[in-house]
């Protein structure tokens, strides 16, 4: 470490590769932390949390009883054991008491991305509330058509400030904080939608995960979504920097590798399938004819919602873009019956056998990378994180957070801590350290080491620089 | 088959395969002939492939080429990953074909192109001397050789029926008849591709697993060494007990912890 430090100050280091060298060790060390603790104030499973993007300070975390709160995770609120050990209370916490809270569980509770002057908080009361987190006030509602399962909110927003909501509607719809209205509906799912998130890299690009096991890329800009994550289209790990064959354009349904098909022939291809009847069940989808040979063209942008490919022969419970924009990875849980009780969504499987995958964006294959997860918890949308610099991703699974390494599928780590099914966990890239939350309403601090013998003596100091506001 | 393989296979299971390659086709007519440097590199998977169908048990009653599951590709080779990868390679080579098995859990077998070649024609020419139709024939070589996939659309398999002849959907079912394809109770516009008379062995499967599971599970603690299982026979699975472990092994329900008298195989609690 002090050899590091000489190199650093030389200059035979770069400051940037020291940083991450640093960091990566202290990720190496997680466990649970021996020197910080967050008092939680709810009673009963905590579903969200999130630290806010502008500061690192702020904790917001939702839960099932319609509690959310937030806490400071740099200051602690006193000191236990000698001034060794940190306790974090909540600085507020919004619950059913209050006049406009919500009155069923909170699934998800965000910030919003620019400043830690408003949270959104969304409920399985239909609602999602814009607060405003001076005052605790609620200043703007939505109604949604069904349970919200999770909100999300662009961090690289400049030109809007539309909060995504995935509910157990087919549709997606974005709702406008500045005009107070809904300013897009995106169709194409065929269950509910349990996760969405916006891209990483782009200002305009939702990614939604389905209940049917689609995975759908959506450019606000126009209509359609301009992806659907096929799991048969599969590349063997990083795409070659030069292409070997003609990449094929991933939306249409086609899965043969021919090139060039253009969208016209799409509508065409469909009647025909529809003509033949035999007791296909007609697409309930798409605008077609039962039969006939009317040929009826379809916006371009609608095509998508024919294309019935799956990523995931389940429920996505989980997405999580890299901070790179690069790669996506995907948490699937089985699911017996979809929501209109018609189709089975694979009622081959008989276990509960869950699985990772992570897309290459870009191409909008599979990257085959073989996590070895074995059981997530089903029925819920599950929260995942990743480290900064995206080696490592942190799963909840079951009672424990699994880290798994990105590229090779190992479990590097596993945090077993919580006594009952973990639904979220955040990672908080400033501090290297990661905050779980679970079913036994306990939020658990990971972190570093701290050497006790460093802070024994003096105990806590008297910190006069805290006198911002 | 071989008698050192036999043995090298009872020492243990995960160990990583050494580069001894069973052959026991030495000609593939089928295929473009490899150059010698291409033919004799090989892959972890495909040793292990190879190695396992050698092991592939007899069964007397039905007579059906050997086949591989996924999962006990991944108790032998350590690093799932690139199993997962070298799999897509050779599937993508037309080394072998994946089918999903409708057995539960994500079941994926894994079949040598030439031993599902075999297994069509066993099966094809008792039903042709029956019906007398080209559709197999049409089956043969416009859509196994093309489609190398795991399922197919109804759209795309009618015009690649079309490549052969006039198609009618009396054909389409023939072929669901003969056990090539089956319907997809997720969507009815898609088919898997399946593999023809394995029904009883694929109900031996299950039942075997079941056994297999109940069996450690009635133990005071559930574990007991690997070399008195293997002895041990199964009364309802036509497949023998080192099959039902590698499977079990692969996919999470057993695991083998290393003893000083030996492996030890436990029930796997998680």
């Amino acid at each position: 470490m002090w050899k590091e430090i000489g190199d650093r100050e030389r200059g035979i280091l770069r400051p940037k590769s020291f940083t991450t060298r640093i960091k990566s060790n202290r990720i190496r060390t997680l466990q649970i932390s021996n020197h910080k603790d967050i008092v939680s104030p709810h009673r009963a499973s905590i579903n969200s949390l999130q630290v806010d993007l502008t500061e690192g300070r702020y904790l917001l975390s939702g839960a099932a009883d319609a509690s959310a709160a937030v806490y400071d995770v740099q200051r602690a609120t006193d000191y236990e054991g000698g001034g060794l050990i940190a306790k974090h209370k909540c600085l507020f916490v919004v619950d059913k008491q209050h006049e406009h809270g919500h009155k069923y569980a909170i699934s998800s509770a965000i910030w919003y991305p620019v400043d830690t002057g408003l949270f959104i908080t969304g409920s399985h009361d239909h609602h999602i509330n814009v607060w405003d987190t001076n005052t605790t006030q609620v200043v703007m509602n939505f109604k949604m058509p069904g349970k919200v399962y999770r909100t999300a909110m662009s961090s690289l927003a400049t030109t809007h400030m539309l909060i995504a909501a995935g509910t157990e509607d087919v549709q997606v719809r974005l709702c406008d904080i500045a005009s107070g209205a809904f300013s897009h509906t995106l169709s194409g799912h065929r269950d509910g939608v349990m996760t969405v998130e916006w891209s990483t890299s782009s200002e305009w690009v939702l990614v939604t995960g389905g209940c049917d096991g689609a995975i759908r890329f959506w450019d606000i800009r126009r209509a359609g979504c301009f992806l659907v994550l096929d799991q048969s289209h599969s590349q063997l790990g990083r795409r070659p920097t030069i292409p070997e064959h003609s990449a094929t354009n991933k939306a249409l349904t086609s899965k043969s590798l021919s090139s060039g098909q253009n969208l016209n022939a799409k509508p065409r291809a469909q009647q025909r399938k529809l003509a033949n009847g035999n007791g296909t069940k007609q697409s309930p989808v798409g605008r077609m004819p039962a039969k006939g040979s009317l040929r009826q063209r379809l916006h371009p942008g609608m095509l998508s919602s024919l294309d019935r490919a799956t990523a995931h022969y389940g429920a996505v419970t989980g997405l999580k873009a890299t901070e790179d924009g690069m790669y996506l990875l995907s948490a699937v849980t089985r699911s017996y019956v979809t929501k209109d009780s018609m189709h089975l969504l694979d009622p081959e499987a008989a276990g509960s056998d869950s699985r990772l995958r992570l897309w290459d964006v870009e191409s909008g294959c599979n990257t085959l990378v073989n996590f070895e997860t074995v059981r997530l918890q089903a029925g819920k949308p599950i929260q995942l994180a990743t480290s900064q610099d995206s080696a490592l991703v942190f799963v909840p699974c079951m009672t424990a957070v699994k880290a798994f390494d990105v590229w090779s599928g190992n479990t590097s780590q596993t945090f077993r801590g919580h006594y009952e099914y973990v639904n979220s966990c955040w990672f908080s890239s400033q501090e290297q350290e990661l905050y779980t939350g679970g079913n036994d309403k306990q939020i658990l601090v990971w972190s570093p080491p701290r050497l006790i013998a460093d802070e024994g003596d003096e105990g806590p100091a008297q910190d006069r620089d805290n006198w911002s506001d | 088959m071989d008698k050192t393989s036999e043995e090298a296979s009872s020492k243990g299971k995960k160990r990583q395969r050494d580069q001894q390659p069973t052959d026991p086709q030495t000609n593939q007519p089928h295929h473009q002939i490899f150059s010698l440097e291409d033919n004799l590199s090989f892959t972890d998977t495909l040793v292990a492939l190879r190695m396992m169908r050698a092991q592939f048990p007899r069964i007397d009653k039905v007579s059906i080429q050997p086949f591989i599951l996924r999962s006990q590709l991944y108790s032998s080779v350590k690093d799932r990953t690139q199993v997962d990868r070298e799999l897509e390679s050779l599937r993508r080579e037309k080394v072998v074909r994946i089918f999903k098995l409708n057995t539960g859990q994500d079941d994926h077998a894994i079949m040598f192109l030439d031993d599902y070649l075999n297994q069509m024609e066993n099966v094809v020419k008792r039903l042709e001397e029956k019906e007398g139709d080209q559709v197999f024939k049409w089956f043969r070589t416009h859509v196994i050789d093309s489609k190398l996939e795991p399922s197919i659309e109804h759209q795309e398999l009618y015009t690649l029926l079309s490549l052969g002849g006039m198609v009618k959907d009396g054909h389409i079912s023939l072929l669901i008849n003969a056990g090539l394809l089956t319907r997809q109770l997720i969507d009815p516009n898609m088919y898997w591709f399946a593999i023809p008379n394995i029904g009883s062995v694929l109900k031996g499967l299950s039942q075997g697993r079941k056994e297999v599971l109940s069996f450690l599970n009635r133990r005071r603690y559930k574990e007991m060494m690997l070399a008195s299982m293997e002895k041990k026979c199964l009364r309802f699975s036509p497949l023998d007990m080192r099959f039902h472990l590698r499977d079990l092994i692969g996919s999470g329900h057993l695991k083998t912890v290393q003893t000083s008298t030996g492996l030890l195989v436990r029930v796997s609690k998680d």
